[in-house]
């Protein structure tokens, strides 16, 4: 450890002021931006956001959607993360390896691929048609069931990485103990599963849920101008309504948002750290 | 018997659903037909190669390239010194400077992407493309302080108090002694930073500006308007090129270690 001050400070200045500069004065100017009205403070433009029925429903809508998205995935992370732990270690590592893969491909890539399936001449529909089940082609895309699905495939393998390192660190007998002991798969897994990988779940649930919330692609993509998220609904309230006032609210509620989840996560690794 | 068939069942479905899509879009490129449609009309490279006939392709691709690498590098000309001076130094306001370069991570592209416009780019009068750059340059900072804090944290500080103790300068010491040493932290740090802003899209959304635009960036704009199978294409070639980077990467770094 050196003790030189004066040094440490000017290696690690630029970076500071850099970031600084560039984000943070300018964040907090844009937040500022809903508090202030003319000359004063006030609260005025949350009133007034809050009071429309199409920012309460776009607001509603993607609190709903993410809940929903981290609900499931976590029921299928469960599942998954179950298998692949219970795999001999070569085929395991390669099943992380196939997890993972899709978080290094395009974002953009990975949700177009969704418009080939569930699109009006899409794989979905070809098979409902073929079947019988439709004459015309049902309208998938541009809903919420569209958007669920995407950001579903998008963040299940943060929940799944998640839930695979809190599943190796259960106790290798505690699930055959209980077994022998009589009891079933559901009382196993609520009983002692769940409590002993809360952490893996929280921290996955939470990457999920504020990634869903601050999803930009997939609202675009797969919601289109209709079924907004708060990201489309920013970028609309720029680009066509000019509403910087708008913008800055949403702004604030996804910013609220990505912090709480940032603290919850931070709380969560330190008391890991420390050995609770 | 349920027993026996849930690991491989649950496996393929998960599988199915995670990569069953990606590798319907690469079946998709390979079409001859003109729409975008599956199971693919009759086999040929039309769209592949037409993918490299586009104009606006090739000059977005050349501005995502130059973002990914200048922004990178940039990130870890500035975020070395940082990680070096958190990890070696009792530095004072240690905890404000952490906060300061993680930030960007935590807060949504789109936001820093439209604060950045508002109150920076607009006012200096900043070019689009220097606009871009110092935004990707943001973006890939917490991650370069990161990833080079994990490798500086897994050396002795010792072995440089030694060579400075044997006479070795401060610099000196640094670049022959630190410096090789966290030599695959920082490589890296530049594949998840050039990964990182080659597939970002919020933070250039505001930014992109008349014929200055990153690829992804031109790809929604593109898929809006023509429905063909050049995206599809497009997404397979850049899709591989990620996954050739990382595997790689992995194979010549042990990447995973460090990220």
């Amino acid at each position: 450890m050196f003790q030189n001050r004066a040094e440490g400070l000017a290696l690690a200045l630029p970076a500071a002021l850099f970031a600084a500069l560039v984000f943070l004065v300018p964040v907090v100017l844009l937040l500022s931006e809903g508090f202030r009205n003319a000359d004063q403070w006030t609260l005025s433009a949350y009133v007034d956001f809050f009071s429309q029925p199409l920012n309460r429903t776009v607001f509603l809508r993607t609190l709903k959607l993410s809940a929903l998205v981290t609900l499931v995935a976590a029921v299928i992370g469960y599942a998954a993360a179950y298998a692949i732990v219970s795999l001999p270690p070569g085929a395991k590592g390669r099943m992380v390896g196939l997890v993972v893969l899709p978080l290094m491909i395009s974002p953009v890539a990975r949700t177009y691929a969704w418009i080939v399936i569930l699109g009006r001449t899409g794989i979905i529909n070809q098979a409902l048609q073929a079947i019988g089940l439709t004459d015309e082609p049902i309208r998938i895309l541009f809903s919420e069931t569209a958007i669920f699905i995407g950001l579903l495939q998008l963040f299940l393998p943060l929940m799944i990485i998640s839930l695979i390192s809190a599943l190796e660190n259960l106790p290798r007998d505690v699930v055959p103990a209980a077994r022998v002991l009589g009891a079933g798969w559901l009382s196993v897994f609520w009983k002692i599963i769940l409590p002993l990988t809360k952490e893996g779940l929280v921290i996955g649930g939470t990457l999920v849920f504020t990634g869903s919330m601050t999803a930009y692609i997939t609202p675009a993509i797969l919601g289109g101008s209709k079924v907004l998220m708060l990201e489309t609904l920013l970028y609309q309230q720029v680009t066509v309504s000019n509403n910087f006032v708008a913008a800055s609210v949403i702004a604030f509620i996804l910013i609220v948002m990505s912090f709480a989840a940032n603290i919850l996560l931070k709380r969560i690794a330190s008391a890991r750290r420390s050995g609770k | 018997m349920i027993r026996r068939l849930f690991t491989p069942l649950t496996l393929f479905l998960m599988m199915l659903f995670l990569i069953g899509p990606f590798l319907i879009i690469v079946a998709a490129s390979f079409s001859a037909g003109e729409t975008l449609a599956f199971p693919p009309q009759g086999f040929s490279f039309r769209w592949i190669i037409k993918v490299f006939t586009i104009e606006s392709f090739r000059q977005s691709f050349g501005v995502s390239m130059f973002l990914a690498i200048g922004g990178t590098l940039a990130a870890l000309i500035l975020g070395i010194p940082a990680s070096y001076a958190m990890s070696r130094y009792r530095l004072p306001f240690a905890e404000t400077v952490r906060f300061l370069v993680s930030m960007p991570i935590i807060v949504p592209g789109i936001i820093v992407g439209l604060a950045l416009l508002r109150y920076f780019v607009i006012p200096v009068g900043m070019s689009v493309t220097l606009a871009l750059f110092v935004a990707h340059t943001a973006l890939i900072l917490p991650y370069a302080v990161r990833v080079v804090s994990a490798s500086l944290a897994n050396l002795r500080a010792d072995i440089e108090e030694a060579a400075v103790i044997l006479g070795s300068s401060r610099l000196g010491a640094f670049f022959r002694v630190v410096l090789p040493n966290i030599r695959g932290g920082i490589l890296s740090a530049f594949i998840l930073g050039f990964v990182t802003s080659f597939n970002q899209v919020p933070v250039s959304l505001f930014l992109s500006g008349p014929g200055v635009r990153t690829l992804p960036i031109d790809m929604l704009g593109y898929m809006e308007n023509v429905f063909d199978p050049s995206i599809a294409a497009l997404s397979s070639l850049l899709a591989f090129l990620s996954i050739g980077i990382v595997f790689a990467a992995e194979r010549f770094l042990g990447f995973s270690r460090y990220v």
